[in-house]
């Protein structure tokens, strides 16, 4: 084992970590800082995701869910991963509008509390119907090993320079996440659609007094951070164990990459997304370390260092590393 | 919560021209602090007469009917709801990490009645002092970013005390199988909290953990209400109807929240601690878990925000569906996502929870017989 490769790993997993962060606190950010809308359903999109995900890839067969009882004991469309790929994103934007339309648009106007009160109830639904239906069994699945045959998708490659080995997938999960936030950060800053977003959210009453629909685009926009999350659940869920109950546990980091980040910047996104990732993987590897005779075991408290990170950001730059004053009001 | 300021406390009872009607009295009298003790104490204590002797004698079959260490268990949440309501309802703050403050006092319970003493009054005390600290801390960093901040922040120092509670403090917790050395010992040295209340009919409170817990549960309704109708409370009302009005009247805002929010905490402290003590065990996944600060979230809202009764109406119904409800053929595998719809309606359709759906019957009610206009 030599540094180098250590260290490259290191990289490679933590990036990997926090892509999966990136992607679903990109949608809460937009939405957040263009809506003004506090989206404690976003969760519940990934898992959507990487159940749809699951379902569209595989057969999986269902032991402690209502669907086996009434007669479905194997469901799944096996259709492979790259179909699942493709179909999931656009799933979950049609889901993503229809949140817009019918949960969020009505409550653009109530206080932040019942924004907060009605998607976390509706993430409580979409958990427990997921729950009933299929079973609280952890499920998993794979990416096949080659695409087209050609191009490596999973399994272990050798890292230059050394004899470790990191999985393939990884490495794709940064590389379509980087696709996808370059995509999205281009729709924001370069076109006609991101220029009314924005405008919007410096001033929604005067973009409708120049005659431009606004509705239309925040809907636009709620459904691509929608189809973000569904994405992030089909990439990730190869590399996690999938339950219910993960949309409710990646929603803290998710939003506490949005708090350091800071609201409405994708940048800040990235950027937040990125350290915790590190933060969480830096801090599991280390595993013991003798520290002035003292030996200091840090994996257990890679979970806690993220929120260490989170109030370190607070603490000393209040709107976020990347945000500005005004949005983060 | 919502805008209007119109709610069952904010009734002014007194200054009536024409002579009071029946029910303008029995209003002035339901809002004098020693009605609402009474009402109180009744209800606690005649609650096993009317939820389980009653539905026994009309045939109601067992499994469909509380049992008394059910009511108990619903008073103990009643006390952490009536706390986390004066927060969420009678503040604005909504916080989504009230699981600290009921984990960290059923901790600090659980480990000093091992260590120490089990008599159940110093580990309330112990666990109370505990939530407090806690609430200080967390209150005092969460509070600097207001709203949707204030909720996320406080969510993931939940998460925060949770994983740190489950693995690096695991020696002192026993991590994920939770704490099982809890010792409580008599109540004053000579009253076992499981034994027989002799002086009282059996068929009411049956063992002194009821009248412990009941009397503990009075104590927390008596004091939000004379929190509520102290000048602190009119505070704490200003601040939800309109922050920035109150800082320009010259309140220090941000001591008020931060209190409000230690307040709760100390609530959610002592039903923390009777938690432990009836339970006899610290289970992690029941106390530390954010799903506890979503089921006090769920159980406040559900009752009714902005009120000292629709909290603890919130714990019973909650408490009965999550144990009872959930046994019942066809609807109780669907239980949680039952409660999750009804949930979503009441914050869409009824922001003053059931008990504002109350509320507004029995103003209904009142024009009928001739009450005061509103």
């Amino acid at each position: 084992m030599s540094v180098v490769g250590d260290l490259i790993v290191l990289l490679v997993n933590g990036l990997q970590t926090g892509a999966i962060y990136v992607l679903l606190a990109i949608g809460l950010s937009i939405i957040l800082g263009t809506l003004k809308f506090v989206n404690f359903a976003h969760g519940a999109l990934f898992v959507v995701g990487a159940y749809a995900g699951l379902l569209i890839t595989q057969e999986i067969s269902i032991s402690n869910g209502k669907l086996a009882e009434w007669g479905y004991a194997t469901i799944g469309l096996e259709w492979g991963f790259f179909a699942a790929l493709l179909i999931v994103p656009m799933l979950v934007f049609v889901l993503g509008l229809a949140m817009e339309r019918f949960v969020a648009r009505p409550f653009y106007d109530r206080p932040d509390t019942d924004q907060i009160l009605v998607t976390f109830g509706l993430a409580i639904v979409v958990q427990e119907v997921i729950h009933a239906l299929i079973g609280p069994r952890t499920y998993g699945y794979d990416v096949p090993s080659t695409a087209f045959g050609l191009l490596p998708m999973t399994g272990p490659i050798g890292v230059p320079l050394s004899d470790v080995t990191i999985n393939v997938w990884r490495l794709w999960v940064i590389v379509i996440t980087a696709a996808l936030v370059i995509a999205v950060y281009a729709i924001v800053e370069y076109t006609d659609f991101g220029l009314v977003v924005k405008a919007g959210t410096r001033d929604p009453e005067m973009v409708r007094l120049l005659g431009i629909k606004i509705t239309r685009p925040y809907l636009v926009m709620f459904g691509i951070g929608a189809a973000l999350a569904g994405i992030a659940g089909v990439v990730g869920g190869p590399l996690q164990n999938i339950n219910p109950e993960i949309g409710m546990t990646i929603l803290v980091p998710a939003f506490l990459t949005v708090v350091i980040g800071g609201v409405g910047s994708v940048r800040g996104a990235v950027l937040g997304g990125t350290l915790i990732g590190m933060v969480q993987v830096t801090l599991i590897s280390l595993g013991s370390v003798g520290l002035g005779g003292f030996e200091v075991n840090f994996t257990p408290w890679a979970q806690v260092g993220i929120y260490v990170l989170a109030v370190i950001v607070l603490l000393t730059r209040p709107q976020g590393l990347l945000g500005s004053e005004e949005v983060s009001a | 919560m919502s805008d209007e300021v119109k709610s069952a406390e904010a009734t002014e009872s007194g200054e009536v021209d024409r002579s009071p009607s029946l029910y303008d009295r029995w209003a002035a009298v339901r809002e004098h602090e020693a009605a609402v003790a009474a009402l109180t104490f009744l209800g606690v204590f005649l609650a096993p007469l009317v939820l389980v002797v009653l539905p026994e004698m009309l045939g109601v079959p067992t499994q469909y009917i509380w049992y008394r260490s059910l009511i108990v268990l619903a008073l103990i949440w009643g006390i952490f709801a009536v706390g986390y309501d004066l927060l969420l309802g009678f503040t604005g703050l909504l916080s989504f990490g009230h699981a600290i403050f009921w984990g960290t006092a059923a901790y600090a319970a659980g480990i000093f009645s091992a260590n120490v003493t089990g008599s159940p009054i110093a580990m309330i005390l112990v666990g109370t002092t505990t939530a407090v600290l806690f609430a200080w801390v967390i209150g005092w960093i969460s509070l600097r970013r207001g709203g949707i901040y204030f909720a996320i922040l406080t969510l993931a120092f939940g998460q925060m005390i949770y994983y740190v509670f489950l693995s690096p403090l695991g020696w002192l917790t026993g991590g994920e199988n939770g704490f099982t050395g809890v010792e409580v010992e008599p109540l004053l040295g000579f009253l076992p909290l499981g034994a027989e209340v002799a002086v009282v009919p059996d068929a009411i409170v049956q063992t002194w953990m009821y009248v412990f817990v009941g009397l503990a549960a009075v104590l927390a309704v008596v004091v939000g209400n004379r929190i509520l109708n102290s000048p602190y409370g009119v505070v704490l009302r200003a601040i939800r109807e309109n922050e920035q009005r109150a800082e320009f009247v010259g309140l220090n805002v941000w001591r008020y929240k931060l209190m409000a929010f230690v307040i709760s905490g100390a609530f959610a402290g002592v039903a923390g601690s009777l938690y432990v003590i009836q339970r006899s065990f610290v289970p992690i996944e029941n106390t530390l878990n954010w799903t506890v600060s979503g089921e006090i979230v769920i159980m406040t809202v559900l009752g009714g925000v902005g009120s000292l009764f629709g909290p603890l109406l919130g714990a019973g119904l909650y408490m009965y569906v999550a144990n009872i409800v959930s046994g019942m053929p066809a609807i109780g595998d669907f239980w949680h996502m039952i409660l999750g719809l009804v949930f979503v309606l009441v914050v869409v359709l009824l922001p003053e929870g059931l008990w504002g759906g109350l509320t507004w019957l029995r103003e209904r009610a009142a024009e009928a017989f001739g009450g005061e206009d509103r």
